[in-house]
C-alpha cells in the first residue's frame, strides 16, 4: 500500500468527534481496517487522515442487559461477538451470520459496526441486524441520533452517515433476544467468500422476519409474516422484495431461486 | 511516527510512515522476511502473524496501530534452532512444498492449537481456512496438525497406496 | 587406466519391481531437505532480497484490450524527485518470444490486451514509483477488441498481429499463418478418418469449452535485475528455468550468454507460470536506464492476474465414430486454443496437445487439427499439464457421452478402447508392456470408489440428505512436451569430510526435486542422506545446464544425470583407490565409509582421504578433487512430421485415472465431491511422501479448475475478476473428505531406478471425472468449465449456460476491484459503459 495518509488515534470521545468535524470528508474512520485498508490499497478510498477508533474509552465494549439489550461498540470485532457466551445465548442469529464472515484472521479484526458502515449489499451482519430490529447510533460534535437499521442504508455502499459523523454504537433491543435464528449464505466455494445470496430468518412470539443480502442495492427486510405461514407464502413474500442483478458471481435467476431454497431451509430451523 | 512493539520477545522502537502496513514494517522495517505478501488484501493469509494474542492478516493492519503491542511471527517459533512441535510435525508430514504459505500457516496452526488442543479434522480445516496453499492440497498439512496435537494414528495418517 | 578396466555397470537397467523392499534411500519417505529453513522463515525468496542501491519499479498497465497508443507523456513522472528511470515502448528495440518472436517489452504503438504494460518507472521507493506511474499520461485510440477465439478465427477478423509474417519463429516445429489470427496449426493424421467413420455405426460429435485460468502461485512474479557497465547483467528471479531466462534474455537483448548471470533462490510456486521469461527484460532495461542500479519489481496479486500470463482457453470439438460393440473406429479432433495476445508457450501447448489429444485410447483412424488463435486478452503460457488439463475435460466428457449414446457402461467402454501393449499411438509410437499400465490405473480407481454400485452407507446418505450420489471415472496420460534432444547435466562434488554437494539447474519449486535427487544420489553412492546436500540457490554461472523445470521430465532426466554424475565420482574415487590399495578397480567396491577391496573389506581407503586428492605417507599426492559430472539427453526421440504429425515425441508416458464420488442436490445444483481416488503408473516411487504431495496438490489444483476458477471478461475485454475477491481458489475447507492416492509401478526401463514423472498428471482429468459423476447422479450434461452449482442447476433445468468468459451481463461490483489510477480509463478515451449497481 503506497498511498499516504496521516493517522490519528484519539483516546477520548470528544477528541475523536473534534477530529472528525475538522477533517470532514478527508477523514475515514478506522476500526478493523479490513474494508478501509483494502479500499485505500485499491485506490477506491483516498483519505487524507485515518482516524482510529480502537483506543477510545469504552469503544470495545460489548454489553448486554435485560433492560437495554445488546450494545455493540465500534471496536467490537466479529470474533468478540462469536466468543461472547451472552451473545451466543441471547442472539443466535447474530452468531450465525458472524461465523461465516470471511476467515478467522479477518474476524479477529473486522468489526460489526464496520461491516454495517461499509454498507456492502453482500454484508453478512446486516440481514441479522435488520431482523433483530437494531438501531444505529450516529454521533458527531453536534450530538447523537438514532436511526433504525431499516433506514440506515440508502444504496450500495451508501448510508445516511453525514460528514463528521460516525457510528458510535449499534443497539439491539431486548425484545428480540432469545429469538430463534438461522442464516444461509451462498458462496462459490466452501472456504471464505463473500455472500452471493444471504438469507437470515428470525422467529419469535409467532412472528417471522427475514433479512436478505446480495439481492438488491441494500440489504432487505421482510416483516409482518407469521412463523406459521406456509413456506410458499414466505418464499413469495421474499421474492416480492428482491431486485437481484446478474454479475460475474451469479445470475439473477439463480439468486432468486436460491433465496427461495434458503428461505425454506431456514424456516425448517426457526419455525 | 514512533512505534514501540515487542516482536518475538524483543523490544523495538522505530520511526515508521503512517501508511505502512504491519507486514511492511516487519519485513522492511525490522528485516523479518519470514511473513510474506501473497495478495496484500487479506485473502490469502501468507502474512498471518499474531497481534496481541490474535492472528491477523498483517497486510491489513497498520504499523502505527500496533504501538505498544505484542507480536509473534514465524521467526519466533523455533527456539535457537530447535524446531517447535508444529514445525517438526510439518517437516515429518510433508506439509511444506514451496514454503511460501508456511510462515502464515504455522502461525494459524499455533493459534488453533492454543484455542483447541485436540481439534478434529473439520476443525483443523476451519482453522486454516484463511491460509491459501496452492501446492499441497492441504491434506498433509491437516495430518501435520493432527501429528503436532498427538492425534495422528494409523487411521488418520494417510499413505500412498500401492496397487 | 586401461580400457578393459571398467567401473561396475549402473543399476539403471535393473530397477526393483513393485514388491522390492525400499533401498537405503530410494523408496524411503524422507522429509524434504530444504524444509527446515522454510519452516523457520529463514528461506530467502527473490522478494526478500535487498541489494545496495536497489530501486523499486512499477508498471503502468493499459485499461483497454485493444488500442492505438497516440502518445505517452512522461514529463511529469520524470520530474518527480526520486525517479531514476521512466521507460516507454518506443525506446526499446527488442522483441521476445520463445517460439514466435512477437512481443515487445513494453507495448509499442498498440496495446493488445487489458493490463498490458505500456510504461514503467524505477524510483527510490514504492511510493514514489506508484506516484510517478500515476503521473504518466497515455492517450489511446480505443479499438474494438477481438475477444472470441472463434470470431478471431474467421477470415476478415481484425488482426491482433498484422505483422505476423515478419516475425521470426522456430520453423522446425511451428506454422504461423500470416494475414490471420492463427499463430500455429498442428496436424496429426493417422489412417483414414473418413473410412473409419464409414465403418462406424454411430457418430457422436460434441464441443467442450474451458476458460483461461491463472496459476496463482502464492509468490507472485518478482525479479531484481542489475545491468552493470560492460553489459554485465545479473538477474535474480523467481523462475523455474534459469537457463531459459538467460537464453531468451540474451537472444532478445542481443548479448553473449556469458555476460548474463541468472540466480534463483527459493521459489514460491510456479506451476508453469514461471517457466519462461517474464518481467526480467523490462526490469533490466529500467536498470540500464537508471545507470546500472539494481531494480526490483514484484507483481501485485492483481498484476499477477492481468499483467502476467495465464493459460489458454480452449474450445475442443470431438467427432467419434464407434461400433455398437464399443470399439472406436475413427476420431476427428479439432482444437481452438485461445492464446490471447501473444504466442509465448501457447503454440507449443497446441503442438503438445495435438499428439496427445486422443487420450490413452486406441484410435485406428484419427485426425487432429489444432489451432493457436490470437485474441486481445492476457496471454497463455505454460501451465501444469501443458494443455492436458484443458483438453482432457473435453475428451473424458466425450468418452462418457459416446458410451451413453451407444448404451454402454462408460467404464466398460473405456476398457474396450484403452491402450494395451501393441497399441499404436496417433504419432505411430508402439506401446509396450513397459510403457505403463493404463488399465491397472483405471481398474484400481474404479474399484476404489465401488464404481457401478452404491454401498449401503452411500444409499443411506442419499436417503438422509435427499441428494443423489454419482460416480465417475476419467483416465489421463501425458508425456513430457519438450524438444526431442532435451538434455541436462548434474555435478556432484565431494567435500573433504566425505560429504557431497549436488549441483543441478533443475529448479526446486515445491515439487520436491531436491529431495528426490538427494535420495537418488544417496542410493547410488550408498551414503546416508545427511551426507548429500543439494545446493539450494541455482546460478547459471555455477550450475550445469538444465533445459527447464517443466513437463514432468525432471526426475527422469536429472535423476539419470545424477546417477551418472555419481558413477563418474565413484569412477574417479575407484581410480585413486586402486593405486592406493594396489588393486584392480574391478576388484573394488564401496560403502558409505570408503572404497575397499571386495575380498578384503578391511583393506580400504576412507572417502575423506580420496576427496580432494590422496596424500601418501611420504607426501606424494595423486588424484585430486572428486567432481562427478553426469549428462543425460533424451534418447531416440524425433520431431513430428509437419504434415502428418508422425514421430516419436515421448520421453515417457505416465498414465493415470481418477474415480470420483459426488452428491448432488437435484433442486439446486449444489454438489460436493465426497471422494476422489487417483491412481498413476509412476514406474518406481522414490519418496512416497513426495509422490503423495504431488498427487494431492495436483488434484486440488485440478479441483480449482473444475469448480471455481476462470477468467471473466466484459465486452470491452476488461478482466472482471483480477483478484481473489472473484477469482477463487480452493481453501482447506474445499478438499474432499476422502482423498486416496495410489500408484502402479511398471518400471520405466530408462528411468532412474525405474521412476518416471508425475508432477503434472494429478491435475489432469479431475474436472471430467467430476463432470461424469454429476452426470451419473442427475443426468446433467456439463460441457463447459468451471462447474459451479449454478452451472449444474442450469444443466438440470436445461437452461442456457452462463455466458461465462466474455459476459454480456452487467459488470456489477467487480469493477470496484480494478485498482484505481492505473487501470481506469480517462475521459479522453472512449467512454465507458454506464456504472451498474454495485454489489460490494
Amino acid at each position: 500500500m503506497t498511498a499516504r495518509f496521516s493517522y490519528a488515534a484519539p483516546t477520548r470521545r470528544d477528541e475523536l468527534l473534534s477530529l472528525l468535524a475538522d477533517s470532514g470528508a478527508g477523514a475515514r474512520v478506522l476500526a478493523g481496517g479490513t474494508d478501509l485498508l483494502g479500499d485505500v490499497r485499491s485506490g477506491l478510498a483516498r483519505p487524507a487522515t485515518v482516524v482510529d477508533v480502537k483506543r477510545v474509552d469504552g469503544y470495545a465494549d460489548l454489553v448486554w442487559s435485560a433492560t437495554d439489550g445488546l450494545i455493540i461498540g465500534p471496536a467490537v470485532t466479529i470474533n468478540d461477538v462469536l466468543s461472547s457466551p451472552t451473545v451466543r445465548e441471547a442472539y443466535p442469529l447474530l452468531v450465525a451470520c458472524a461465523q461465516d464472515l470471511a476467515s478467522h484472521q479477518i474476524r479477529n479484526r473486522a468489526t460489526v459496526v464496520g461491516n454495517v458502515a461499509n454498507a456492502s449489499p453482500c454484508a453478512d451482519m446486516s440481514p441479522a441486524l435488520l431482523c433483530l430490529r437494531a438501531t444505529v447510533v450516529l454521533s458527531s460534535l453536534n450530538g447523537s441520533r438514532e436511526i433504525p437499521v431499516t433506514e440506515f442504508f440508502t444504496g450500495a455502499k451508501r448510508t445516511v452517515v453525514a460528514p463528521g459523523e460516525l457510528i458510535e454504537r449499534i443497539l439491539i433491543p431486548p425484545e428480540t433476544a432469545n429469538a430463534r435464528g438461522a442464516y444461509r449464505k451462498l458462496k462459490r466455494i466452501k472456504g471464505h467468500d463473500l455472500g452471493i445470496v444471504g438469507v437470515a430468518a428470525m422467529s419469535k412470539d409467532g412472528a417471522l422476519r427475514l433479512g436478505i443480502s446480495s439481492c438488491a442495492a441494500t440489504p432487505l427486510l421482510v416483516e409482518g409474516l407469521s412463523a406459521q405461514a406456509p413456506a410458499d407464502e414466505v418464499v413469495a413474500a421474499a421474492h416480492a422484495v428482491l431486485s437481484p442483478i446478474s454479475d460475474v458471481r451469479c445470475t439473477k435467476e439463480y439468486r432468486t431461486h436460491m433465496v427461495g431454497v434458503y428461505v425454506r431451509r431456514a424456516l425448517r430451523e426457526v419455525a | 511516527m514512533r512505534v514501540s512493539v515487542t516482536v518475538n520477545g524483543h523490544a523495538f522502537e522505530r520511526d515508521v510512515e503512517e501508511h505502512w502496513t504491519l507486514l511492511r514494517f516487519l519485513r522492511d522495517g525490522l528485516g523479518m522476511t519470514g511473513s510474506k505478501e501473497g495478495c496484500g488484501a487479506g485473502e490469502c493469509g501468507a502474512c498471518t502473524v499474531e497481534l496481541n494474542g490474535k492472528t491477523v492478516n498483517s497486510c491489513l493492519a497498520l504499523a502505527v496501530e500496533v504501538d505498544g503491542g505484542t507480536i509473534a511471527t514465524v521467526e519466533g517459533e523455533a527456539d535457537h534452532g530447535r524446531l517447535s512441535e508444529i514445525q517438526a510435525a510439518f517437516a515429518r508430514n510433508h506439509a511444506v512444498q514451496c514454503g511460501f504459505c508456511t510462515a502464515g500457516m504455522v502461525m494459524s496452526v499455533r493459534d488453533l492449537l492454543r484455542r483447541n488442543p485436540k481439534p478434529t479434522v473439520e476443525e483443523i480445516k476451519d482453522g486454516i481456512e484463511g491460509n491459501f496453499c496452492r501446492c499441497t492440497g492441504y491434506e498433509q498439512i491437516v495430518e501435520a496438525v493432527l501429528d503436532a496435537s498427538g492425534q495422528l494414528d494409523a487411521s488418520s495418517k494417510g499413505a500412498l497406496k500401492y496397487v | 587406466m586401461s580400457d578393459d578396466v571398467k567401473v561396475p555397470a549402473p543399476e539403471l537397467n535393473d530397477p526393483p519391481g513393485p514388491g522390492a523392499p525400499a533401498g537405503p534411500s530410494v523408496g524411503v519417505d524422507h522429509p524434504r531437505v530444504e524444509t527446515i529453513e522454510k519452516l523457520t522463515g529463514d528461506a530467502l525468496y527473490t522478494g526478500d532480497l535487498l541489494l545496495p542501491g536497489m530501486l523499486h519499479a512499477k508498471v503502468k498497465q493499459s485499461p483497454h484490450a485493444r488500442a492505438r497508443i497516440l502518445g505517452i507523456d512522461t514529463a511529469r513522472a520524470e520530474a518527480l524527485p526520486g525517479v531514476h528511470a521512466v521507460l516507454t515502448g518506443n525506446e526499446l528495440d527488442y522483441k521476445i518470444g520463445l517460439y514466435i518472436v512477437d512481443k515487445d517489452i513494453l507495448a509499442k504503438d498498440v496495446v493488445r490486451h487489458f493490463g498490458e504494460a505500456v510504461a514503467a518507472v524505477a524510483a527510490e521507493s514504492p511510493e514514489i514509483a506508484t506516484e510517478a506511474v500515476e503521473l504518466i499520461d497515455v492517450r489511446y485510440e480505443v479499438l474494438p477488441p477481438v475477444l472470441d477465439p472463434m470470431a478471431a478465427f474467421e477470415p476478415g477478423a481484425p488482426l491482433v498481429h498484422p505483422e505476423l509474417g515478419s516475425y521470426s519463429y522456430v520453423e522446425a516445429a511451428f506454422s504461423p499463418q500470416p494475414g490471420t489470427n492463427v499463430a500455429h496449426v498442428q496436424k496429426i493424421r493417422k489412417g483414414d478418418v473418413e473410412q473409419g467413420f464409414a465403418e462406424s455405426e454411430w457418430v457422436i460429435e460434441r464441443e467442450y469449452t474451458n476458460p483461461s485460468v491463472q496459476h496463482v502461485p502464492l509468490e507472485t512474479h518478482v525479479a531484481i535485475v542489475q545491468w552493470k557497465a560492460g553489459d554485465q547483467v545479473t538477474i535474480w528471479s523467481s523462475a523455474q528455468s534459469p537457463f531459459t531466462v538467460r537464453n531468451l534474455f540474451c537472444t532478445a537483448m542481443r548479448l553473449p550468454l556469458n555476460q548474463v548471470r541468472v540466480i534463483v533462490p527459493h521459489v514460491g510456486g510456479g506451476f508453469g507460470g514461471k517457466a519462461g521469461i517474464h518481467l526480467e527484460p523490462l526490469i533490466a532495461c529500467l536498470s540500464r536506464k537508471a545507470g546500472g542500479r539494481p531494480v526490483r519489481l514484484q507483481a501485485t496479486r492483481e498484476e499477477e492476474f492481468s499483467l502476467l500470463p495465464c493459460r489458454s482457453a480452449l474450445t475442443y470439438r470431438i467427432k467419434t465414430g464407434v461400433r455398437s460393440d464399443g470399439t472406436i473406429t475413427a476420431q476427428q479432433m479439432t482444437m481452438f486454443w485461445d492464446a490471447g495476445a501473444y504466442a509465448d508457450y501457447a503454440v507449443n501447448v497446441t503442438r503438445a496437445s495435438g499428439f496427445s489429444a486422443g487420450g490413452p485410447y486406441e484410435l485406428p483412424n484419427a485426425s487432429v487439427d489444432a489451432y493457436t488463435i490470437y485474441t486481445n486478452k492476457p496471454y497463455g503460457t505454460a501451465y501444469r499439464g501443458f494443455g492436458h488439463v484443458e483438453f482432457f475435460w473435453g475428451l473424458e466428457r466425450h468418452m462418457e457421452l459416446v458410451a451413453q449414446a451407444i448404451g454402454m457402461d462408460s467404464l466398460e467402454f473405456r476398457r474396450r478402447n484403452l491402450l494395451k501393449p501393441g497399441s499404436v499411438t496417433m504419432t505411430g509410437e508402439v506401446i509396450t508392456q513397459d510403457t505403463g499400465d493404463p488399465m491397472a490405473c483405471l481398474e484400481a480407481a474404479a474399484t476404489s470408489i465401488d464404481y457401478g454400485r452404491l454401498t449401503p452407507a452411500e444409499a443411506e446418505h442419499e436417503r438422509l440428505t435427499g441428494r443423489r450420489i454419482g460416480k465417475g471415472v476419467a483416465t489421463l496420460h501425458k508425456a513430457p512436451a519438450m524438444p526431442s534432444f532435451t538434455a541436462t547435466a548434474a555435478v556432484i562434488k565431494m567435500n573433504s569430510d566425505g560429504s557431497v554437494v549436488l549441483n543441478v539447474a533443475l529448479m526446486e519449486i515445491g515439487q520436491g526435486c531436491n529431495t528426490a535427487l538427494a535420495q537418488i544420489a544417496a542410493e547410488r553412492l550408498r551414503f546416508p542422506m545427511h551426507r548429500v546436500k543439494v545446493a539450494v540457490e541455482r546460478d547459471t554461472d555455477k550450475d550445469p545446464y538444465d533445459w527447464q523445470t517443466v513437463a514432468s521430465k525432471g526426475l527422469m532426466l536429472s535423476g539419470n544425470a545424477t546417477i551418472l554424475a555419481c558413477e563418474n565420482l565413484l569412477e574417479q574415487g575407484y581410480a585413486v583407490a586402486a593405486q592406493v590399495l594396489r588393486a584392480n578397480p574391478a576388484d573394488l567396491d564401496h560403502d558409505a565409509d570408503g572404497v575397499f577391496v571386495k575380498h578384503h573389506r578391511e583393506h580400504r581407503v576412507p572417502w575423506p582421504e580420496l576427496s580432494i586428492g590422496y596424500a601418501f605417507p611420504n607426501g606424494n599426492g595423486i588424484g585430486g578433487p572428486l567432481v562427478g559430472v553426469g549428462r543425460y539427453i533424451a534418447q531416440g526421440l524425433t520431431h513430428l512430421d509437419k504434415e502428418t504429425g508422425q514421430g516419436l515425441p515421448a520421453l515417457d508416458w505416465t498414465y493415470g485415472a481418477h474415480g470420483v464420488v459426488v452428491d448432488v442436490d437435484p433442486d439446486t445444483g449444489e454438489f460436493d465431491v465426497l471422494a476422489i481416488s487417483s491412481v498413476y503408473d509412476v514406474g518406481r516411487v522414490v519418496n512416497p511422501g513426495l509422490v503423495r504431495g504431488q498427487c494431492i496438490g495436483g488434484m486440488v489444483q485440478g479441483l480449482g479448475t473444475a469448480l471455481c476458477e476462470g477468467y471473466i471478461y466484459d465486452q470491452q475485454g476488461r478482466l472482471l475478476n483480477p483478484s481473489f475477491t472473484d477469482n477463487k481458489i480452493p481453501t482447506s475447507r474445499d478438499i474432499p473428505a476422502r482423498i486416496d492416492s495410489a500408484v502402479v509401478q511398471t518400471a520405466q526401463i530408462d528411468g532412474p531406478f525405474g521412476a518416471r514423472g508425475v508432477g503434472e498428471h494429478p491435475m489432469i482429468s479431475v474436472a471430467p471425472a467430476i463432470g461424469n459423476a454429476i452426470q451419473h447422479a442427475t443426468g446433467a450434461e456439463l460441457m463447459h468449465m468451471p462447474i459451479r452449482h449454478e452451472d449444474v442447476w442450469r444443466a438440470l433445468q436445461s437452461r442456457e449456460p452462463i455466458d461465462n468468459w466474455i459476459t454480456e451481463t452487467p459488470v456489477g461490483s467487480c469493477r470496484s476491484d480494478i485498482p484505481g489510477g492505473n487501470l481506469t480509463a480517462k475521459e479522453t478515451d472512449t467512454p465507458l459503459r454506464e456504472e451498474q449497481p454495485v454489489m460490494h
